[in-house]
């Protein structure tokens, strides 16, 4: 072999070689492209949760008591106990748990949706944090809230006011813009999480038909190692019942009912489907440049050159043209992915998840989390394609070599 | 000794069903530095016999002897081996690579083949381009050069491994007879200064007045030997 020959055998056959790189390049691409979207909307389906600081969030349903007065929990969200709470964080897997009070209170003149949260807890919704507008965040220890902007606008309640919510006052020590920071576990009023934890507790109502104790919560984050998620979400189930709401990047995933969000079956059938068209023009072109070469062959053949020597030349002609096929492809799926990062993705936030209730103004609206599709090329899919298609070159031009170095001299060079 | 030595060659080609005789017991022997020709019309073995002696084939029965060699007995890669070391080939379509330089047509058996070290690769293949002719279009690839040019080149090739033995099928048929003449004399030049072995295959009559030892094959069989006009 010798690489003189091998690329003047290249350039000299330009248009073959511009096909075959090309049409092996395309499925390349193609390949690329898929794996790439696919793992672009499963980043999008972990962003509901991602904005927690979870993987997983965890709720259960229950009934709701006939008259909604005081507090009470949403029917989407009734008691976890605290055995229970125990036993999932001995589930293996689980890396990190936070906890929080989702409840609607019904005062005499005003209805809250109150988050009762840990404030410090990083899993959990202490992102809030960031998202203050005025005043501060909470501080351990002390009764205060927060109160959403907005909210806070619609009955004008200042910074500094005492808020009084199930006959408990608190002052408010901090305006906050919820809207930005996401769309699940947010309230209108932000309380340490054992203020809400007394006030389910002190609520007879809710009491009645979700028995709730001292420690007991009705919202769990969950932070776990990426393969053991379903796992995970499973033994959740195990412990609560199959009726518990298991939120995972693979539920929003399903949720979002894209052609590449069905399942990882589909980008690999998608995938091998685009490899095989990238082989067949390969080979197809490839082939018909070794069939016009036979009598080039016989003449090198007729000098000395071995089996091998064949082989080798015609190895090392489409592992190149792999190699360039490779680099072409991933080219094109960068271009693509970057045309591809425009495109924005709504993310439907299941009902259950949805704070507010249905029969308040906004309640029964569909709620999405609307974010530009986070498209990157990973380091490994690239170095993976890459090798792919070197190795595609290569078999395709060792099958090829094997073939064609049977031919015998004394028959290609017989005059036409 | 002899360098070629056939003895009682025969060559069958299956052809569907049929068994067709190429060469039905042919027997002669080659001096070394030999001008030789075998002359006589399509069908009769010529080509053949031309690629039992340069290992391409393989009788089917009888034993072909070149530079000591039973070539029927050579397996693939010895044959190879043997060609590379032993054979040059001339042919009736030039068959240089296109993409070659006539220059790099004339070096690639010894890069390829021989693995012959770069400065002595350029000295043969220098030499032997002055002595075919083809100093000043060393650059040129074969789509730019006449046939005449190009079979000098196929020539130069032919003999830049010194091998014992070249084989021509056909050397002059795609040639004006003025070219097939200078070609010729190109050869025998060669033969000359290099005591290599010319064996052709041909029934262009202005080459067969130029050899120096002629068979005639008439239906695979050895129909006469004599001495040329060359």
């Amino acid at each position: 072999m010798n690489l003189r020959y091998v690329f003047k055998e290249l350039t000299h056959q330009k248009r073959r070689t511009v096909i075959s790189v090309l049409g092996l390049s395309i499925g390349i691409a193609l390949f690329v492209i898929l794996n790439v979207l696919s793992l672009a909307y499963r980043e999008a389906a972990r962003a509901p949760l991602k904005e927690v600081g979870a993987d997983i969030t965890v709720q259960r349903p229950g009934n709701v008591p006939q008259e909604l007065t005081g507090a009470v929990f949403p029917c989407s969200a009734v008691t976890i106990s605290e055995e229970e709470i125990e036993d999932i964080k001995a589930i293996p897997g689980i890396r990190g748990m936070g906890k929080a009070v989702l409840l609607w209170i019904f005062d005499p003149n005003r209805a809250w949706i109150v988050l009762g949260i840990e404030q410090n807890n990083p899993v959990g919704p202490s992102i809030l944090k960031n998202f203050i507008m005025e005043g501060r965040y909470l501080e351990t220890g002390k009764p205060e809230a927060l109160v959403e902007a907005a909210y806070a606008r619609q009955f004008s309640i200042r910074l500094g006011d005492n808020v009084n919510v199930a006959g408990r006052p608190y002052p408010v020590v901090g305006l906050i813009d919820a809207s930005h920071a996401s769309k699940i576990a947010v309230a209108n009023l932000y309380l340490p999480l054992s203020e809400a934890q007394a006030i389910a507790a002190a609520s007879k109502n809710l009491q009645s038909v979700s028995p709730f104790a001292g420690e007991d919560v009705n919202l769990l984050f969950i932070r776990a190692d990426q393969d053991r998620i379903t796992a995970v979400a499973a033994a959740i189930k195990g412990i609560l019942g199959e009726k518990a709401t298991v939120a995972t990047p693979e539920s929003f995933l399903k949720l979002l009912g894209s052609l590449f969000a069905l399942s990882d079956k589909f980008t690999l059938a998608a995938s091998i489907i685009a490899m095989i068209i990238a082989i067949l023009i390969a080979f197809k072109t490839m082939a018909g440049n070794v069939a016009e070469r036979a009598r080039e062959i016989g003449v090198m053949k007729a000098v000395g050159w071995t089996h091998r020597n064949v082989t080798m030349q015609l190895l090392a002609e489409s592992v190149i043209q792999g190699f360039a096929a490779g680099l072409l492809g991933l080219l094109i799926a960068l271009a693509a992915a970057f045309a591809l990062g425009f495109m924005t993705v709504n993310i439907p936030i299941p009902w259950e998840m949805s704070p507010t209730p249905h029969f308040l103004p906004g309640g029964g609206d569909p709620l999405f989390k609307t974010l530009r599709l986070p498209v990157h090329i990973p380091l490994s899919l690239a170095a993976f394609a890459l090798l792919l298609s070197v190795i595609i070159g290569g078999l395709t031009g060792a099958l090829l070599g094997r073939h064609i170095s049977k031919i015998k001299p004394s028959e290609v060079l017989r005059h036409e | 000794m002899s360098l070629v030595v056939a003895e009682d060659i025969t060559k069958d080609y299956r052809v569907g069903e049929m068994i067709v005789p190429a060469l039905r017991g042919i027997s002669f022997e080659i001096e070394p530095a030999s001008f030789v020709s075998f002359v006589g019309p399509s069908g009769s073995g010529k080509t053949t016999l031309l690629n039992l002696i340069g290992c391409l084939d393989a009788p089917t029965s009888g034993r072909m002897t070149v530079a000591g060699a039973d070539v029927g007995a050579l397996d693939r890669k010895e044959g190879a081996a043997f060609r590379g070391a032993n054979i040059g080939f001339i042919f009736q379509d030039f068959n240089l690579l296109p993409v070659l330089t006539a220059y790099e047509n004339i070096e690639y058996p010894l890069l390829m083949v021989q693995n012959i070290p770069v400065e002595e690769r350029r000295r043969r293949v220098t030499a032997l381009l002055e002595a075919v002719g083809m100093a000043d279009q060393a650059g040129k690839r074969p789509d730019q050069l006449s046939g005449g040019q190009k079979q000098r080149v196929a020539i130069a090739r032919a003999l830049v491994t010194s091998p014992k033995v070249v084989l021509a099928d056909e050397p002059t048929a795609n040639l004006d007879s003025k070219t097939a003449h200078t070609v010729v004399e190109l050869m025998k030049k060669m033969r000359d200064e290099l005591q290599t072995t010319f064996i052709f295959s041909t029934h262009d009559q202005k080459l067969v007045d130029e050899v120096e030892i002629l068979f005639r094959l008439e239906d695979g069989l050895l129909a006469s030997r004599g001495n040329g006009e060359g």
